[in-house]
């Protein structure tokens, strides 16, 4: 008992300092998080629309496909995208191994079928008769779907919030493509890892109350822009 | 044809059906007569007419204002068409900066009606446009719903011949997805295609028979060997049609003194309440329905089984061919 007291009183001691080990990567971490997000989202979000309000024969296909990027392994992600991006691959020449730009472009693989998912299911939870009415209006496609978005409002913001805690806790991929560089490329989960398997807990435990922390206050931004 | 139909095969009675004037489509609920609806504005299926505008069943409003709900996918031009609309219909301008979720079953359907109608479109299709609207209001509404329509193509679905009557020509009779009948109004609502269609029309009594002899308007007919007096203009030995309303049928306890022309003696089968009055099915030898108040059922004191007296004066009854 006195080993998780020991390893707590280091955590608190470690949030209380704020040193370099923190610092640095807390800037990162929610920089890559929200910018995977945001993109995520913004291929995500209109897809969802898309195969939610499209009426061909497809669309199944689609659906299937966007459940599988739902559950897509994040290390595989990672994986797949090192070997596109490898100096001998076919992307070798971007020179992006192993730096945040690969770690953003990982995240966003992960963060756009969870956003088009939540999107598809919530505009699809309309009221037939707003999807009704919004047929027999005929609107030119980008109207009908902003009145679609605004009308599942928190479905949409939901589908954020979902997109959001798929990257920020995410190891796997960041890990692989980003390779967990002081200074560089390091996150607070890949972090965690790295002290963790070095056996500094206190820091490592440290690094997942941020990490928390952060999670929450994304999520009471979310919360506000929900109510209306 | 540019609209297709359902693969279950219904409603193939209906193809070639090309709108044209002010058509109503008439029948009971699940008839399909929303799918044929649905289906010429492409909402069903894969492609409508084109150049439509269209009024579903339910209308919905966006959370938005009434004045933005009512401007939805209209221009300028037709959106303050829309709102004028939108004021004879009871609904003045105040309304159109309040919040749309605050309107009433009613006034949403104003709302939606204003808009459909403020579309310059070649066709115009309205799903039960009166149904949510007060008694009141309705006289209003049909008067703005024809005189928007003007020359355009219009169909309107009801399944209450009232709802029609002002604001269509043609009508089409749908049962369980096939077209029972399709004629003029005036047509259909005098020669109905059959038993269903009769009662759809407010005519509950449709008989079978044969005419026996003519004159002066006045026809003496033979249904299952009984002689039936009506109104019509046909020969003798003319196969024919015997139509008359329930609501003609007097119900007597003892013999009938005043003059109708048709009397006749039969067993009460079944009692049923109909809205607020009571129908009897009588069987004279052929079934005959009738309606009774609450209050003369209870003085006549009627039960299934017993023997009554039915008289119809020979004008209420009409006779068609068949």
């Amino acid at each position: 008992m006195s080993f998780l007291v020991e390893v707590f009183l280091e955590a608190v001691r470690a949030l209380g300092d704020f040193g370099p080990e923190l610092r640095e990567v807390v800037g990162l971490t929610l920089l890559i998080a929200l910018l995977s997000t945001l993109l995520g989202c913004l291929l995500g979000i209109p897809l969802g629309v898309a195969v939610a309000l499209g009426r061909s024969r497809g669309l199944g296909v689609v659906r299937t496909l966007i459940g599988v990027g739902m559950g897509l392994p994040p290390v595989l992600v990672g994986l797949v995208l090192l070997l596109l991006l490898w100096r001998a691959g076919p992307f070798g020449g971007l020179g992006l191994t192993f730096t945040p730009t690969a770690m953003v472009i990982a995240q966003t693989v992960l963060a756009a079928p969870v956003a088009a998912g939540v999107t598809l299911a919530a505009v699809e939870g309309l009221p037939e008769s707003a999807r009704e009415q919004l047929g027999a209006m005929r609107l030119p496609y980008l109207v009908g779907a902003r009145l679609a978005l605004v009308e599942t409002r928190s479905g949409v913001i939901a589908a954020a919030a979902a997109a959001f805690g798929r990257v920020i806790g995410e190891v796997g991929a960041v890990l692989v493509i980003g390779g967990n560089i002081l200074g560089e490329t390091r996150v607070l989960t890949t972090l965690i890892v790295q002290e963790s398997r070095q056996g500094r807990f206190g820091i490592a435990i440290a690094a997942g109350m941020v990490l928390l922390f952060l999670s929450l206050m994304v999520n009471v931004g979310f919360e506000r822009l929900r109510r209306p | 044809m540019n609209w297709r139909f359902p693969a279950d095969g219904s409603l193939v009675d209906v193809v070639g059906f090309e709108p044209a004037g002010h058509t109503g489509l008439i029948g009971p609920n699940g008839s399909g007569k929303t799918t044929l609806l649905r289906l010429m504005a492409g909402t069903l299926g894969e492609s409508g007419l084109s150049d439509v505008s269209y009024l579903p069943q339910r209308p919905f409003m966006f959370r938005t204002t009434v004045g933005k709900n009512l401007a939805i996918g209209l221009d300028a031009e037709e959106a303050s068409h829309a709102v004028q609309l939108l004021e004879r219909l009871g609904l003045g301008r105040e309304m159109l900066v309040a919040p749309a979720a605050h309107l009433s079953g009613g006034e949403r359907q104003k709302v939606a009606l204003a808009r459909a109608l403020g579309r310059r479109t070649r066709i115009v299709l309205l799903d039960e446009p009166l149904t949510a609207i007060a008694a009141q209001d309705r006289a209003r509404a049909i008067e703005v719903i024809r005189e928007a329509a003007g020359e355009r193509v219009l169909v309107v679905v009801a399944h209450d011949l009232d709802e029609l009557v002002a604001l269509v020509d043609e009508l089409l009779v749908i049962f369980d997805g096939r077209l029972r009948q399709r004629g003029r109004l005036s047509e259909v609502l005098v020669a109905p295609a059959d038993l269903d269609v009769a009662r759809l029309m407010g005519v509950s009594n449709l008989l079978e028979g044969v005419v026996l002899s003519g004159g002066e308007g006045l026809l003496e007919v033979e249904v299952n060997g009984l002689p039936v007096f009506g109104t019509g203009d046909l020969e003798p030995q003319v196969r024919c049609r015997v139509l008359f309303p329930a609501e003609s049928v007097s119900v007597h306890r003892g013999p009938e003194t005043g003059s109708p022309r048709n009397r006749w003696r039969g067993t009460v089968g079944a009692i049923r309440p109909h809205g607020r009055l009571v129908e009897l099915t009588v069987d004279v030898g052929f079934p005959v329905v009738a309606w009774l108040t609450q209050g003369s059922a209870e003085t006549l004191a009627i039960q299934t089984g017993e023997v009554v007296e039915l008289s119809v004066k020979a004008t209420a009854v009409r006779v068609i061919a068949s």
